[in-house]
């Protein structure tokens, strides 16, 4: 078992490597500069600009800049500065960890409380009227842009109804208060897991149904468990495993659908601090958020893969 | 089970709703104080103004950081910290400043003489990282504090803009760090100041909230009690915001005036004031493409006087203002549409498609099978090349697109085929090492909003002399048209030569007829500043020479 | 797994004539009401975009003084903030928008068919790299890298002549939507190489890439267009989003996506520039799940089992 964790890491050891490069080039090949506003700006005079140019860096060759990244971000913690804000990435990020884990947290929450019971309903009664509603609700949802989503939400619970806020963490005044924040997170969240109760109910259904055709469900049944016993028991748990690993497979766009929720809802997560970084070109902010994004990805895979062999005696590690 | 779980959120959602009702503007306390929340679109990074990237620093800092004068709405200098405007000596070397008596740090420290002498240290300092508003430091010398309320700045030679020279911000010795280390200093998001607020908490992402300074120098001032802004990037959710009440003060709204105030029906509106960005169209002279970035090679197109006086005559200038622009913007002629370089030379090549047409076929375009014309016998370009020709500016900002798409019809009137490029702004403001295409000399037309603040004289210079043509040696140079115009030099160096305002701006006014006269660069319109206003608030004045908030101190609830 | 039945499944039939798979499976797609529904609406959404160029307005057409026209028998989804006629730019912007998921979906599928195939019929070091690779790619995190790639793209110099082009986004969009297919491919093949038919071809002389091509492929076809039809709403709804945040597809050509971006500001100025497109888009996409839903269940073994 061990051994098996220790290999599973090792292997993700090159990925993560062609993974820096990749995303090192991708971000620093972008034509721009991180210095076009103070260009633009009437006020800054072109030698200020140059002298700025060089105390950032910007004027050394790729390779030695990546070197010089990759070290620091790896062996010495420091993510650098970002070049907009002159603070320190790692604290800029760490500020906006809260926001990010509430949002996920809670969002994956509610989505696993409907789509686990959708998902096995639709599986027990397939083609029922229940389950052409669900399936019908499903594609609604993997079928709306979450950015349209979120707006139409705004306008019928903020404008006309008034009884969700329209963006924020938190009223004004009330902050840190839990009730407040419950209040805040009811239209992003909804926004958010819409499309995604709609694809792991979706996805349930389907695998149960597999799980319900294999020969040990017929077994359990030839000895007499209780039809509910069988559902329950031996389906639904066969049929979770897969939905963990999908669920790792799927953080990148759950990560990357955030970006428009806390764009829309002004909350201030990760996302949008990508998303701002990625406007003005904020070189160090971009790697840092991708890297832990990926790095958190590669962890849950990991750790995806580790709970499938605890879960599932078929499995062996050699 | 389903049921349950079911159940549960219903009840768990009609709890939470009832414990929240969408709150509507703040109790507007007996004095005209309370708080008052205003939408940003994003997020400063800091507020210290000499490391200030972008206007929406100004935005804020304005509420909190000030400085010895502040430029009104006309324009002027008005004393802020400063007791009064400064004497000058004869030679216009020495510049004497006096603070007003009994000032007070926002922590309560006494501010002095010695704050001045900071500031310049620190803002002149190499290492300090320092590059905004940082003019005219390098020409100090010396600055002596005989008392506490006295400063007394010697330049090197007379500086034309002693007057704001310490407008953007005084630096407290006492509550900021060694100059060298500017950057990180906690005072860049939390600064003593002695203006009317003072930050107290700053949420990333989220909002920045300012408390009144009771330290204020002004006698019941701020009415206010407390300012949060909001970052909301979405523009849609501010509008929301503001038309529920639940924020009083919009930068930017993105709707015009006409639309903003019928949306708002009533809650607020929409405040409009010439701003500084003002929108043109710049002709490249110059063989795009190649490696030489000067205009000995002529562009194949528009290095035809006549083509660029066509396109000039071809934009319906009225309906564009108007109509597609709904009176958002105002008619503008020259790079000198506002201040008191303002010159108002009328437009040369008014929108005439005849006119176009007439000079087009003079010029050896003629019409094409699909209506776009050709070149036969054309200066510079040869017979059969297409007229054709690319449109730049850049993403993400709507009324530009707008105004490109209408210009683009307007053109195609007349048979001058225009590609919309729009590139991102890190690249058109880039720099000569980033490639940017103005720089490289590397486009057909460039349409986008610049501006100049109340000195213009070294941006003038950058853009119009022909000694600034942009180049690898000269990467810092400006003139993207690569235009070459004696005369037009001979009218910068004039502007230059002296103080006296009426003067220079006679000479601009002789370069602002010149730039039109030879059509490389099309003044369009000049944006104003919106601003939404709740209509709870009152006492506000908007600014072209100030931020939504430099005026914060005065303003109040309505009774 | 499900689709290794497909290839060996006896055909089932309810005539005296034998039915082929391919009627099978279109009795079968049939039956499945919504996804026959869907495939109706797409072919006549299909047909809608084709036929743009009769409606009387043009895309580009601008009546300033007409602007913010609500919805009326002149402009049935009424005038943008310019007075163009949104219909008429929605049917154009329905090319693009459908042209990027189609191109994608090919795009995205052919680099995954061909990884795949290669790592699952070859195996070895070759499928330890090619897996290696897509494994990477996996894990990115892909909405951000997008944001950036588009950017990219379209800023290269060396493709300046593309930059406005909707080939760059489908690019962008493809070269990190190919892993899925890539995944299931080399599933399909590891399974399919060993089959009977397969080792028959072999001992005959076929070639690898005969036997990849002509002989396995045809055979995953079902699993294969399922996952077309994931990859066409994924692109489809990507492009919006990219769109939305300023890096998709750049006026003046239109699509769903930027008309729907461009009417973000004006939802109560104008709430229908927002509706529409965004209908648009929810209904084509929608139709895209239900067929592959339908496909799904037209491929099922299962479902041929329990008809039974």
């Amino acid at each position: 078992m061990t051994t098996y964790i220790l290999r599973r890491a090792l292997q993700a050891l090159p990925i993560l490597f062609l993974l820096s490069v990749f995303l090192f080039g991708v971000v620093r090949l972008m034509p721009g500069g991180p210095l076009a506003q103070a260009e633009r700006n009437p006020n800054v005079s072109p030698e200020q600009l140059a002298a700025l140019r060089v105390r950032l860096g910007l004027d050394q060759p790729l390779p030695i800049q990546y070197v010089k990244w990759i070290k620091a971000f790896v062996l010495e913690g420091d993510w650098g500065y970002s070049i907009k804000f002159r603070r320190p990435v790692a604290e800029m990020i760490w500020e906006r960890v809260p926001a990010t884990l509430i949002l996920f947290g809670a969002g994956f929450i509610v989505m696993l409380l409907f789509a686990i019971p959708i998902g096995v309903y639709s599986a027990i009664k397939p083609y029922s009227f229940f389950d052409n509603l669900i399936t019908t609700f499903s594609f609604a949802g993997q079928s709306v842009p979450v950015y349209w989503m979120g707006l139409v939400l705004i306008v019928i619970f903020y404008l006309n109804v008034q009884l969700f806020p329209a963006g924020g963490m938190y009223t004004i005044g009330r902050e840190g208060e839990v009730l407040d924040l419950l209040w805040h997170l009811v239209l992003p969240i909804t926004a958010m897991s819409f499309s995604w109760i709609a694809w792991y109910s979706r996805f349930l259904r389907s695998s149960m149904r597999d799980t319900l055709n294999e020969d040990y469900i017929r077994t359990a049944r030839a000895k007499g468990l209780s039809a509910r016993m069988v559902h329950f028991r031996h389906a639904l748990r066969n049929a979770l495993l897969p939905l963990v690993t999908l669920i790792a497979l799927d953080l990148p766009t759950v990560f990357g659908g955030a970006v428009f929720i806390e764009a829309i809802f002004a909350w201030p997560g990760m996302g949008r601090l990508f998303w701002d970084a990625a406007k003005g070109r904020d070189y160090p902010i971009l790697l840092a958020v991708m890297m832990i994004y990926a790095a958190l990805t590669l962890l849950f895979n990991l750790i995806a893969d580790i709970v499938y062999g605890f879960l599932d005696p078929r499995i062996r590690y050699d | 089970m389903k049921l349950k779980v079911l159940t549960l959120f219903i009840l768990l959602g009609l709890m939470v709703g009832a414990c929240g009702q969408v709150p509507v503007a703040s109790d507007p306390a007996e004095s005209g104080g309370g708080t008052v929340v205003l939408v940003i679109p994003e997020e400063p990074a800091g507020l210290n103004r000499y490391l200030a990237d972008a206007a929406i620093v100004y935005q804020v800092s304005d509420a909190s950081v000030i400085g010895l004068t502040t430029p009104n709405e006309k324009g002027e200098y008005t004393p802020r910290l400063a007791a009064e405007l400064p004497t000058v000596s004869e030679d216009q070397r020495t510049v004497t400043w006096k603070l007003r008596e009994g000032l007070l740090w926002s922590d309560g420290e006494p501010m002095t003489s010695d704050d001045i002498k900071f500031t310049w240290e620190a803002v002149s300092n190499p290492n300090s990282g320092a590059f905004n508003q940082t003019a005219g430091f390098e020409l100090i010398e010396d600055i002596e504090t005989p008392d506490d309320l006295t400063a007394i700045v010697h330049y090197s030679e007379p500086y034309v803009g002693y007057l704001g020279q310490f407008s953007a911000a005084l630096l407290p010795r006492h509550a900021t760090g060694n100059p060298e280390e500017m950057t990180t200093w906690d005072y860049n998001m939390n600064p003593v100041v002695g203006g009317p607020f003072v930050v107290t908490d700053w949420r990333s992402g989220e909002s920045i909230t300012m408390e009144r300074n009771e330290n204020y120098y002004e006698e019941g001032k701020p009415y206010l009690d407390r300012l949060v802004f909001r970052i909301i990037p979405e523009a849609a959710s501010q509008t929301a915001l503001m038309k529920q009440g639940e924020a009083h003060v919009h930068l930017w709204p993105g709707e015009d005036k006409v639309d903003y105030d019928a949306i708002m029906e009533g809650t607020a509106a929409q405040q409009l004031v010439p701003g500084i960005w003002n929108m043109a169209i710049d002709f490249n002279l110059s063989r795009p493409g190649d490696d030489d970035p000067s205009a000995s090679e002529p562009h194949p197109i528009l290095g035809d006087l006549r083509v660029r006086q066509a396109i000039s005559h071809a934009i319906d200038y009225d309906t564009l203002i108007n109509d597609v622009m709904n009176g958002q913007v105002q008619p503008s002629t020259s790079p000198f549409a506002y201040g008191w370089y303002q010159c108002d030379v009328p437009r040369l090549y008014n929108f005439d498609v005849e006119k176009a047409s007439q000079l087009l076929t003079e010029a050896g375009w003629v019409e094409g099978p699909d209506g776009i014309r050709v070149a036969e016998g054309a200066l510079y370009a040869e017979d059969g090349t297409r007229l054709s020709l690319e449109l730049q500016g850049y993403t993400a900002f709507e009324p530009l697109e707008r105004t490109e798409q209408f210009i683009v019809e307007n053109l195609k009137a007349v048979g001058i085929e225009a590609n919309i490029q729009n590139y991102d702004f890190s690249i058109i403001f880039g720099s000569f090492a980033d490639g940017a295409p103005a720089k490289l000399g590397d486009f057909d037309m460039l349409i986008y909003d610049r501006g100049y603040y109340l000195e213009p004289h070294g941006d003038v210079v950058d853009s119009y002399h022909s000694a600034s043509i942009p180049s690898a040696d000269n990467p810092d140079g400006d003139n993207s048209f690569r235009w070459v115009n004696p005369e037009a030099d001979a009218a910068i160096e004039a502007a230059g030569s002296t103080f006296d305002q009426a003067e220079r701006r006679e000479a601009y006014c002789e370069l602002a007829r010149l730039i039109q006269e030879d059509a490389v660069q099309n003044y369009i319109y000049l944006f104003q500043d919106g601003y939404g206003f709740s209509s709870n608030l009152e006492g506000y004045t908007v600014s072209t020479w100030g931020s939504m908030t430099w005026d914060v101190q005065n303003w109040k609830y309505k009774g | 797994m499900t689709d290794t039945v497909l290839a060996s499944e006896p055909i089932f039939s309810t005539s005296t004539r034998p039915e082929s798979l391919t009627e099978l499976i279109w009795r079968r797609f049939r039956r499945h009401r919504l996804a026959l529904l869907a495939a109706i609406l797409l072919l006549l959404m299909v047909t809608l975009v084709l036929a743009a160029p009769l409606s009387r307005y043009s895309p580009t057409d601008q009546n300033p003084r007409n602007d913010f026209a609500p919805p009326s028998a002149e402009h049935w989804f009424g005038t943008d903030e310019l007075g163009r006629d949104v219909f008429t730019r929605i049917l154009y912007g329905g090319r693009i928008s459908l042209a990027v998921g189609i191109f994608s979906t090919l795009f995205s599928l052919a680099i995954g068919i061909v990884i795949g195939a290669l790592s699952g019929y070859y195996g070895g070091w070759i499928d330890n790299i090619l897996m290696r690779i897509t494994d990477t790619f996996l894990i990115l995190p892909v909405v951000f890298v997008l944001i950036l790639f588009s950017a990219l793209l379209r800023e290269m110099p060396a493709l300046a002549e593309f930059r406005n082009s909707v080939w760059l986004v489908i690019v962008a969009i493809s070269v990190f939507a190919w892993m899925l297919p890539a995944r299931l491919a080399r599933g399909l093949f590891l399974v399919l190489r060993e089959k009977e038919f397969v080792s028959a071809s072999r001992a005959l002389g076929a070639s690898d890439a005969r036997l990849i091509f002509l002989r396995i492929l045809p055979n995953s076809i079902g699993p294969l267009l399922v996952t077309a039809t994931l990859e066409m709403a994924y692109a489809i709804i990507t492009e919006s989003g990219l769109s939305y945040l300023g890096f998709g597809i750049q006026p003046p050509t239109p699509s769903w996506g930027n008309i729907l971006e461009s009417a973000q500001i004006h939802v109560y100025r104008a709430p229908w520039l927002a509706i529409f497109p965004g209908l648009m888009i929810f209904i084509t996409v929608m139709a895209i799940n239900f067929i592959g839903d339908g496909l799904r269940d037209a491929f099922d073994p299962y479902v041929i089992h329990t008809e039974k």
